[in-house]
């Protein structure tokens, strides 16, 4: 039997009728400038949500949640599972990537301004996603139930136990009691492999639609796509490329060069265990946060106990709120920018935030 | 001339005149009565020091009536009672003005202080005074100097001052009932106490180890005979050499103890498991442990070692040569810890004081067997705690490996225990165990850094695969990049 591609295409073909998404993909062009580069980074961020799926069901073939077993099998995980230590590595490095990516991938998009009209339903959707990954982070780092992930739990759920009136009942509701204790982990647990990733999932669907739906967002000034030279408001020429093949394997490409790195960090740099946590000891010094929170905890660090008539930490965690929600609504704000026009304040504002969380967070990791 | 002489005769007389107003009516009285108290208040060192009955019941002395020199307005307090008692002493022992430049006196001014901070200062049953005043040791009218032998504060008779309280079991019953009462009997048995009984005063009293004024409970870390403080107490006196000399005894136990593996864990360490002195001396009783009962002074912390040696055939040896036991082999207050070399026929081996190739050769094959036997666990632990070390640095999970080592520590600890039975069959069946587990060990640390190396070829060649996958891909999107290009 002669085996080819052509003859399987033509079998799935008469009963799916494929040629539709060929011809509709054939249609979908990218357009390229000097910015094209940021596209790649939404690419980025679902492959490596792909892995942490992947990565994340075979760990919980392994994984044991509860205060009497979840470190143990993790350290069974890391030495008696074939591979388990191969798995478990780039589920946590991929989780970090995925939210230097995702952040990038916001970044690129803000600055490109293609969160305007009419893509206000992608940004939102984005951000949400985007504070699922930091939820993902948070619930996941406990879930060794070593001492680092233990007090930084504590800390972290401290945090949110002071915002006026609905601080208390969202940390006990985070914690399963008043203290973290074996039901915080099983609430985390719950967050992380149930809760988090079906919210996601629906969020995921919506936003890939509308980026098939509306296509690339091209930088301000652009007026025509389908593969005609025209000047941006930048001075420049551009031109489109075709979504498939050209866009795809170069996305493709990206994959695999990120897979390489992934492989690099695993083998190198393997995730640590520490030590179990004991509810008893006291907190070992130098407690952290995972990278993407320290700018947070960092300012919370250096705000005064004491601001005005309002409590310095109080005052940082409502103010980090209000910045996070107003961010999440810059599509609805920024008018200049949804009627095509340019907006530098838009720029200076995002310069320093990224100045801010990058000097934040180094201040806080040294 | 004359008139000189007239002036000088004038002051004389008038002296006379003034001494014979200023008569101590108390004592005068006092005696005519037949008072005991005046006849014993004569002999005490206040009033050599020319202090009257006011000084400590107030009053005027120098009235002719009772009732006026012991008006109330004239200070007169009568006899103190309770706290009052050492205030009334402190009015002046305190009083730097009243000790130094009237009695030109060196006695420290905060005896009341250091007193009431002491387990003597705490309030009695009846809660309303302190458990002693000055006068239950010191006594009262007939108190002498402390270094005059009559005193009860002199060093050989505080023994019995201490113990009328702490030999009288019910007065003792309401404030400690588990101290023991027998502590006088006890002191009666030991070299110190009769030395002390035989009017000897240097030898150790009650006061030379617990203090006088500011005696602390033993429990209290600040205490002198606290197990941490009390090596350098005893060597307040057995350091000395001047001090000992007269007693021919040596007075370099404490540099030898401080340096010993007991010393070491109680005056650094801090651990007061380890023994001071009077855990193998005694403390009240205290004297030298003799020949034979070296072995259960230290049996009682080293119960193993001491059964194990009981039962062995040297026991019956050491019994005939009248040898001590642990001592013979470890010494005794330079005892260091316990290492490997003192097993086996190496000139350094204590074995070999003994056993030589042609005398007693049954010991010397077994002192040179177990020595090769713990030699080869030492050595195959040190290799599978290199082996574990290394794969943890590679960054591998050996807990499990590195757990089982404490399994190799004690088999060493429990074949050193073993050599007291100097049962070479016993010992070889613990070491036995020891070496197949630090087989497991070794097995289970190679594994590991072969593994390292294993993930290290395995990510070279995925990285390998995955880099010809991706310039693969790039070559392919170059050609259909072309192929468009060419098209358009």
């Amino acid at each position: 039997m002669n085996f080819s591609w052509g003859k399987i295409y033509s079998w799935i073909n008469e009963r799916v009728h494929l040629e539709d998404l060929v011809e509709f993909l054939g249609k979908k062009y990218v357009p390229i400038h000097r910015h094209s580069v940021w596209y790649y980074f939404g690419g980025v961020s679902l492959f490596l949500s792909i892995i942490q799926v992947v990565t994340g069901i075979l760990l919980l073939l392994y994984y044991k949640s509860g205060e009497e077993l979840a470190y143990e099998s993790i350290q069974f995980i890391m030495s008696k599972v074939e591979f388990g230590w191969l798995i478990r590595s780039i589920h946590s490095w991929a989780a970090n990537l995925f939210v230097l990516a995702a952040m990038i991938h916001m970044f690129s998009v803000y600055f490109g301004k293609a969160y305007r009209k009419p893509r206000e339903m992608t940004w939102l959707t984005g951000m949400l996603m985007f504070f699922l990954a930091l939820g993902f982070g948070f619930s996941g780092y406990l879930l060794p139930w070593n001492e680092l992930a233990f007090f930084a739990t504590k800390v972290g759920t401290d945090i949110a136990g002071v915002i006026p009136i609905i601080g208390k009942p969202i940390m006990i509701f985070l914690r399963g009691g008043e203290e973290v204790t074996g039901a915080t982990l099983s609430r985390f647990f719950g967050f992380h492999v149930a809760v988090f990733p079906g919210i996601f999932t629906v969020l995921l669907g919506i936003h890939l639609i509308l980026v098939q739906r509306q296509g690339m967002s091209e930088p301000l000034g652009l007026e025509n796509t389908l593969g005609n030279e025209v000047k941006t408001i930048y001075g420049e020429r551009s031109r489109t490329m075709p979504f498939f093949p050209n866009f795809l394997l170069r996305d493709l490409l990206l994959w695999l060069i990120v897979l390489n790195l992934l492989a690099i960090l695993a083998v190198f740099f393997p995730w640590e265990l520490g030590k179990k946590a004991d509810l008893f000891a006291p907190a070992p010094a130098g407690i952290k946060p995972e990278w993407y929170f320290l700018f947070m905890f960092q300012t919370l660090k250096y705000l005064p106990a004491q601001l005005w008539i309002i409590d310095g930490e109080v005052f940082g965690i409502l103010a980090f709120g209000l910045v996070g929600f107003l961010w999440m609504l810059v599509p609805f704000w920024d008018r200049k920018s949804s009627k095509g026009e340019k907006n530098r304040f838009i720029n200076y504002i995002g310069i320093f935030i990224v100045m801010y969380i990058i000097i934040l967070t180094i201040l806080g990791w040294t | 001339m004359k008139t000189l002489s007239i002036i000088v005769l004038s002051f004389l007389v008038s002296l006379r005149v003034s001494s014979q107003q200023r008569e101590d009516k108390c004592m005068s009285c006092h005696e005519v009565i037949g008072d005991n108290v005046a006849e014993m208040y004569k002999q005490d060192v206040h009033a050599h020091k020319g202090i009257s009955c006011s000084g400590c019941h107030g009053g005027d002395p120098h009235m002719e009536e009772m009732e006026q020199a012991m008006a109330v307005e004239k200070g007169y307090i009568g006899v103190p009672k309770g706290d009052d008692i050492s205030t009334v002493c402190a009015k002046c022992h305190s009083n730097a003005a009243i000790m130094v430049k009237e009695y030109n006196s060196i006695l420290s001014r905060n005896q009341l202080e250091i007193l009431q901070l002491s387990v003597h200062g705490k309030l009695s049953v009846s809660g309303k005074e302190r458990i002693v005043q000055c006068t239950t040791c010191h006594g009262v009218h007939g108190i002498v100097s402390v270094k005059s032998p009559s005193s009860p504060v002199f060093p050989t008779h505080v023994p019995k001052t201490c113990a009328k309280c702490h030999s009288d079991a019910i007065f003792m019953r309401a404030y400690n009932p588990a101290l023991p009462v027998d502590q006088l009997e006890k002191y009666h048995t030991s070299v110190h106490g009769m030395l002390n009984a035989k009017g000897d005063h240097k030898p150790a009293e009650c006061v030379s180890c617990h203090g006088s004024h500011d005696i602390r409970s033993a429990k209290d870390a600040k205490s002198a005979v606290y197990p941490t403080n009390l090596p350098a107490t005893c060597a307040k006196c057995h350091s000395n050499a001047r001090y000992m000399k007269e007693y021919k005894i040596p007075s370099d136990q404490f540099k030898k103890y401080s340096v010993s593996v007991h010393g070491k864990a109680l005056l650094e360490k801090g651990d007061i498991g380890a023994p001071a002195c009077n855990d193998c001396h005694g403390n009240h009783a205290a004297v030298p442990p003799g020949t034979e009962s070296i072995s259960q002074v230290c049996g009682t912390c080293h119960s193993l070692n001491a059964s194990l040696f009981a039962s062995s055939p040297h026991k019956k040896a050491f019994d005939q040569k009248k040898l001590p036991e642990c001592e013979t082999c470890h010494g005794y207050h330079e005892i260091v810890s316990a290492t490997d070399e003192l097993l086996g026929v190496s000139p350094d081996a204590v074995c070999s004081r003994c056993h030589k190739e042609n005398q007693n050769q049954k010991g010397f094959i077994v002192a040179k067997k177990m020595r090769e036997l713990i030699d080869s666990l030492e050595s195959s632990d040190r290799i599978a705690t290199l082996l574990v070390s290394d794969a943890e640095q590679k960054g591998m999970e050996v807990s499990e490996a590195r757990f089982k080592l404490r399994d190799v520590r004690q088999a060493r600890l429990q074949s050193r225990t073993l050599v007291h039975s100097f049962n070479l069959e016993k010992f070889h069946e613990v070491l036995s165990n020891g070496l197949t587990i630090t087989g497991v060990v070794k097995s289970q640390g190679q594994a590991a850094i072969d593994e390292y190396y294993f993930r290290r070829w395995g990510l070279g060649i995925a990285t390998l695969i995955i880099t010809v996958v991706a310039v693969s891909l790039y070559v392919t999107i170059r050609r259909i990049e072309k192929r468009q290009t060419r098209q358009e």
